[in-house]
Parts: C-alpha cells; structure tokens; sequence
C-alpha cells in the first residue's frame, strides 16, 4: 500500500483515470515523452501534445525513433556527452541544449532526464522533460551582448576620457602662461612647464607646498594674499589682476593673474586655477616706446622753436610793401603750427599709451570755447563757413583745452573730409543731465565698417588714406579725453551724405 | 629800472643762437652758455636779472643749476624762467623753485613779455 494514487493498482486499472492522466499531460505546455531502454536504441513510446507543439513533428515521426532527432546536425554540442554519461550511470540530469524543429528552427530545449527503474535496479525507461526556454535564453543572450556592448562603450569612454585628459595636458603644457592649481587650503596640487620655466623651479620644491611657501617665502607676497582671502572669494573669477614683486634669484617680475575658483558641486569643488602672465618684458618694451616717443617729440619741439623764433623775428623786420612775402611768411607760418600740432599729437598718443593724459578741471563757459575754437579754424581755412546753431549755456567742469582740442578735431575733420563743400554745421542742445556738441558736414560720409574703426589708434580709412595727410590719431585722442570726462563720442554717418560727429558730456548745472 | 642782463642756458645752439638774436635786437645785454657746467659760476660772476634755463641738460641737469640758484642768498634776487619741451617739464622746473615754466615750442611775444615784466 502508498500514498501515490498513480502506483495504486486499482487507479491503472481504471480506464477513466488512465484517459484524465493522459489528458492531463496533453493539457501540459511542458513537453513530455517516456523511452524504453530495453529496446535497441532506446526509441520514444510516448509522448504529450506539447511535444509535437514544440518539435513540429507528428506522432509518427516521433514514436520508435530515438530522441537523437531533436538535435538535426548539431551533433558536437556538450551537452550530449554530458547527457550519454548520465544515461549510462543511470542518474538524473538537466540541461540546456539546442534542438531543432521540423522546420530545422532552432530552440533552446531545457530538457529533465529521469530514469525509471524496476525491481532489479535495471533502468527500464527513461522519461524526458522538454521545456523552450529559447525566449529565456534570448533575453540572456540579449543581456550578454548588452553587457558586452555596455563593457565595450566603458572602455571606448575610458579611452576617450583618457586622451581628453592627455589633450587637455598638452594644452595646459603648451601654452606661454604659467598655471597653477592650488586645494581650498592653497596648497600646490599641479603647475605646468611654464612655470617650472618662468619661475626655474622643479616640480618636486613645488607640489604639495602652501603657494606662500614656495621658494623659501619668495611667494609670500602681499598682493598676491589679498588676491586669494580677499577679492577672490568674493568675486569669482578674477581677471587681469596684476601683482609686481622682486624675486630674490629671478628678479623683478610685473605678474597679470586670473583667478577662477571651482564653483561646480564636486571632487573639484574649491580648487583654486590660477593663470600667470608674465609681462615684465612687455611693460618694458612699453616703456621703452613710451620714452622713445617722448625723447622724440622733445627732440623735434627744439628746432621748432628755434625756428618759430625766426618767423617771428622776419614778420618783426618785414618791409611794409612786399605783399608777395607777407603771403610766403603767412603760409609758412601755417605749415610750423601743423608740424607743432602733429608733435603735439605724438607726444598725447605716447601719454594716453601710459596712462599720463592729465585732466586738469577747471569751469569754463564751454560755449564761448566753442565760439573761440570756431574763430580760430575760421582764420586758417575760408573754404567753408562754420555754421553755429544752438547753446548750452553751461559752465562746464573739465579741462578746457583738451575739450578744445576734441571740438578743433572734429570741425578741422569736418572740413578737411567735404572738399568743394562751403560749410560744415556746429549744433549745441543740452539733454538730461548731459551737454551735446555735434558737427555735421557734406562730404564723402564714412561707410558702417570704417565708423567701428575710426576711433581707433592709427587707423585711417582706405580711400582717404591716399589722398589725405594725417597720423590717424585725432579721433583717437578725441575719445579718450571725452572718455575721461565721462562721455561718450560717435558718429552717425551714411557713405555719400557726409557725417556727423557728436559727443555728450555729463553736466548737471549748479 | 628795467633789466638789461640776460643768461641764457641751453645745450641747444639753436635755442641759444635765436634766443640771443631776438634778445639783442631788444637792446638786452645777453651771455649765453651751452655747458651747464659753467653756468653756475658764470651767473655769480655777472650777476644778471634773469635767467633762461633748459631742463634737459648733460652732465649738470637744468633742476639742479636752479637749485643751486635759489639755494645761494647772493643770487635771490635773480627771475629764473625755466624753459623745456619735456612732458613733466614744468612739474620738475616749480619742484626746482623756477620761477615761471615756458613749454617748448614758445611763442617769442609771450617770452619778451615775461622778461619785460621781470623789474629789477
């Protein structure tokens, strides 16, 4: 007697059980044969409905065949040796191997060998459990080339990192400036070639020093402190930052710095980058040209004056009734005035180039200075009328002979750039808090690209360059003085309808 | 009384020469001297009323001639005009105690209205 309905007799015996239990295994999706190992070659004498669902195969091409047929020509696959082997040791196995249908489509047959035995310990059947798990098997194929493809993408990714880094280094590596990289604490992390060169030290007395400490306290520089705790700290980053300090082996350096504190959330977070531009030799050179153009100027101005003292001792003994030499006396005259305004001129551009244009204020009635400008172009040039329309009526505060200077620019301009013209016009207008002087002429009229330019140092238009005398520094010097005084100077121009030049100067009257 | 006695010093003959010209056709009594290096004994020796000094000048600097002027009681009576055509010319001429600072290029009406104005 056991527990097992299926090994009691009577239930075999009872030909309605037999018929539920078959259909049963019909009902299955699981595919299910018996063998019989007493039989040569050990063919299948059973099989379910879901084996013929899954192989493709009709009944009587499965029964009395051997189960061999599953594997079509795909006869090297493990799995078999590993199934023969338990065959023949009588035990159980499970296994995963590919089999084919009818069709010859391939499917992944995860398949239970169980072997029945009798009574004398003899294997008589052996009972095969098919399932197709070839979708599994896609799904875990899937996730292999997947993560193949994902190895294979973090490895493309470490390698692209890895040359941006190398390409990042060149950079850092190559360029003039010396950097520097320093930890919230200022501690040295990096620097580059540049200023192991600029400042000849070695990476070993540099790394994972406080910066102040470099170089026995050679970077312990005032300004340089107030840089980092003070104004970098408050406003991130900072550019062209300059600090001037004598080194004790290298001598006096003129230092232009950036300063940019990593701000991103991150293993970065604080690290302080700092750019070091060298420009001591550049200021040098600047001086030198500084002191050239002012040696220059002083050296021409000194037989100029030699020679404006002649003139002036000629007109003194000049006999009244030679007209014909009063006019030679009178042209050549005019000619020193020109060779003294250009020195002039040389000698503003060099004091501008160092910052050495001093503004002296003073209040004047800036519309007489007009008036009295006006007056003194018209004495030297009767080609054209200038025409005076308007009034400030301001005392202004400022130098007044720069901003006669401006307005003796921009008229003298205005008539020499409208030949064959007989008038150029002067407007005064005050504004909000502003005075505007503007001077309108007829002439040629200055094309959009040539207006960015022209108040740029030396630079003068293509077309007049040719025809027209002059050093190209007038409307440069114009702006810084208005600049200086805080104003603003432009021009408003279409190319063939003359030009407009005007400036504005903060004025508020008292 | 009005001055008679002029001392022009400058390293540039070409100042001197018109300078001496201009001042002598005025009926001035004029000593010029291009070495800066005997100007200082010169002037004690002539004691004139005024002097024309330049500022940039080899081996003793225009500055220092003044100072040297200024500094000696014998000569306090004497009108230096400094003159020059250098950028900070005037700012070193008054730091000096010049009397009056002419920029280079001048106007020969201006500098014959100083000296005239200079009394003994």
């Amino acid at each position: 007697m056991t527990d097992n309905p299926l090994k009691n007799s009577a239930y075999f015996d009872d030909p309605e059980m037999t018929s539920l239990i078959y259909a049963a295994l019909d009902a299955s999706s699981t595919g299910i044969i018996i063998t019989d190992n007493r039989l040569p070659d050990n063919p299948i004498i059973y099989h379910n409905k879901a084996f013929e669902t899954i192989t493709g195969y009709n009944t009587t091409e499965i029964i009395g065949h051997n189960c061999r047929f599953l594997q079509g020509r795909d006869r090297s696959q493990e799995a078999r040796e590993q199934i023969r082997q338990a065959l023949q040791d009588g035990e159980d196995i499970r296994i995963e191997i590919r089999n084919y249908t009818k069709k010859n489509d391939l499917f992944w047959n995860e398949l239970y060998i169980s072997p029945i035995t009798n009574a004398k310990g003899e294997v008589t059947h052996f009972i095969g459990v098919q399932n197709n798990i070839t979708a599994r098997k896609k799904v875990e194929e899937q996730l292999v080339v997947e993560k193949e493809s994902i190895e294979r993408k973090v490895a493309e990714r470490t390698e692209n990192l890895r040359m941006s880094e190398e390409y990042l280094n060149s950079i850092v590596e190559t360029i003039r400036e010396s950097l520097v990289v320093l930890d919230p604490n200022l501690n040295v992390l990096t620097v580059n070639e540049a200023f192991l060169r600029t400042f000849k030290v070695t990476r070993s007395e540099t790394i994972g020093l406080r910066l102040y400490d470099l170089g026995n306290r050679q970077w312990d520089i005032a300004k340089l402190k107030n840089l980092l705790e003070e104004v970098l700290p408050s406003s991130n980053p900072v550019l062209g930052f300059e600090v001037e300090h004598k080194f004790p082996h290298i001598g006096h350096k003129i230092m232009m710095l950036n300063a940019h504190r990593v701000e991103l959330q991150g293993k970065f977070k604080d690290r302080i980058l700092l750019a070091i531009e060298d420009v001591t030799d550049r200021r040098a050179i600047e001086k030198r040209k500084d002191d050239f153009l002012s040696i220059a100027s002083h050296e021409l101005k000194t037989p100029l004056t030699a020679v404006k003292g002649y003139m002036q001792l000629i007109k003194r003994f000049m006999p009244e009734n030679n007209p014909k030499l009063t006019d030679i006396i009178e042209k050549s005259d005019n000619q020193i005035e020109r060779l003294q305004k250009l020195i002039a001129e040389l000698l503003d551009v060099s004091k501008i180039q160092s910052g050495k244009l001093d503004i002296h204020h003073d209040t004047f009635d800036f519309d007489k200075m007009v008036r009295d400008t006006i007056e003194n172009i018209q004495l030297n040039s009767d080609s054209h009328k200038v025409v005076l329309r308007g009034e400030t009526n301001a005392q202004y505060d400022g130098d007044e002979t720069h901003i006669s200077q401006v307005v003796g620019n921009l008229i003298s301009n205005a008539i020499k750039y409208s030949p064959g013209k007989d008038r150029v016009e002067v407007y005064l207008s005050t504004l909000k808090n502003h005075i505007k002087f503007s001077v309108k002429d007829f002439g040629f009229g200055i094309n959009m690209e040539d207006q960015k330019k022209v108040f740029d140092r030396f630079y003068r238009v293509d077309s007049i360059q040719k025809k027209f005398a002059g050093l190209g520094v007038g409307l440069y010097i114009s702006e810084q003085i208005i600049t200086q005084h805080g104003g603003t100077i432009w021009v408003d121009s279409d190319a063939g309808e003359g030009a407009t030049f005007s400036f504005i100067l903060p004025h508020t009257e008292k | 009384m009005a001055i008679n006695k002029i001392f022009i010093c400058d390293d540039d003959r070409g100042i001197t020469e018109m300078l001496e010209m201009v001042f002598e056709l005025a009926d001035y009594s004029v000593v010029v001297e291009n070495n800066s290096l005997y100007a200082y004994d010169s002037i004690k020796r002539i004691q004139p009323q005024v002097v024309l000094v330049d500022l940039w000048m080899p081996v003793v600097s225009g500055d220092l001639l003044i100072r040297k002027i200024k500094s000696d009681p014998t000569l306090e009576n004497v009108y230096v005009a400094c003159m020059s055509a250098s950028r900070d010319g005037e700012q070193v001429a008054m730091d000096a105690g010049a009397d009056i600072f002419i920029a280079k290029p001048f106007d020969l009406d201006q500098i014959m209205a100083i000296v005239g104005g200079v009394s003994a």
